[in-house]
């Protein structure tokens, strides 16, 4: 790890809103006690190397009219590999997850998150993975949030 | 699109969704690549903020380099009238970044999911056995990610 105390301030500061001003890392630095020249060069080099994926609006699909679910699939050991990737040619799967029960076993082994413009295109693309792959997609739609909010806490 | 409003948000979040310009100004950088003034690209980012449209304007932190490499789904089997009381105790864990209640079916009886990000795996359970002691519960999965297909932030 590299990061130095200012980039862990910074990192753990940037995963709330950054403010809506003309200066937005004026104000910042401000918070934080460091000069705006600093904060940007140090975000900079934080996305160069891969610390922040990017500092960019978090969607929210549902608001945004778009439909999306959480899917699971029981996949044959064997086939891991090649069901895998073809749920990730789709452009509206931002997640896909090899997963193992710890404490208990689960058959669903792949897990994955898929938004599309509306439900008609969800389940469409949906039903055809199922006839690429003759899996069963089980869909597991949110029913209700409770919670939703990526912020880690920075040692 | 519905309107043209709406055409001008999408077409303002398509030209930052891959990150904000790092410089100085970046809403006037914004408004000078889109054609629109400063102001008018702050209104909007604060007007979709407002709508919940956009979740949150910052930054999306590559977890498992600053070394957060423990990343477990825990699902958990909760009678449907404690759903919310639940719910609402397994939020209130920093550690526990997503909390949703899903359908189950035949085959899956787990009705409420938490993601649990953590240093260590160690650290999740801990998280775990304090949901437990808290709410209960006892009958749950711990499902960890053997692999990464794919972990993109959703573009529209």
């Amino acid at each position: 790890m590299i990061l130095t105390e200012t980039d862990r301030k910074i990192l753990h500061r940037l995963q709330s809103n950054i403010p809506l001003l003309s200066r937005p890392f004026l104000e910042l630095g401000k918070e934080l006690d460091i000069d705006e020249d600093t904060i940007i060069e140090r975000i900079k080099f934080m996305v160069e190397k891969g610390y922040i994926r990017r500092l960019a609006p978090i969607i929210n699909t549902q608001a945004m009219g778009r439909e999306a679910t959480l899917a699971a699939v029981k996949v044959p050991e064997e086939r891991i590999d090649e069901v895998s990737a073809i749920i990730n040619e789709y452009s509206g799967v931002s997640h896909n997850y090899l997963r193992k029960g710890k404490n208990k076993h689960i058959p669903y082994n792949v897990w994955f998150t898929m938004s599309a413009k509306d439900d008609e295109e969800l389940h469409c693309r949906l039903k055809e993975i199922e006839t690429r792959t003759g899996l069963t997609v089980r869909t597991l739609p949110t029913a209700k949030k409770f919670k939703i909010g990526v912020r880690f806490k920075i040692y | 699109m519905t309107n043209k409003k709406e055409d001008t948000d999408v077409k303002l979040i398509k030209h930052i969704q891959e990150g904000l310009p790092l410089t100085k100004t970046p809403y006037k950088d914004i408004g000078q690549a889109l054609g629109m003034p400063e102001e008018e690209v702050i209104q909007r980012l604060k007007k979709l903020l407002e709508a919940g449209k956009i979740r949150r304007l910052a930054a999306s932190i590559a977890h498992r380099k600053i070394g957060i490499n423990a990343n477990a789904m825990c699902v958990w089997k909760v009678p449907k009238e404690r759903v919310d009381e639940v719910g609402k105790i397994m939020s209130g864990f920093e550690e526990v970044t997503h909390c949703y209640e899903r359908p189950i079916y035949p085959d899956w009886e787990y009705n409420v999911f938490t993601m649990i990000h953590g240093y260590t795996d160690d650290e999740c359970e801990a998280v775990i056995q304090a949901i437990k002691e808290k709410t209960g519960l006892n009958d749950y999965v711990i499902l960890y990610s053997e692999k990464e297909f794919k972990k993109v932030g959703v573009r529209i």
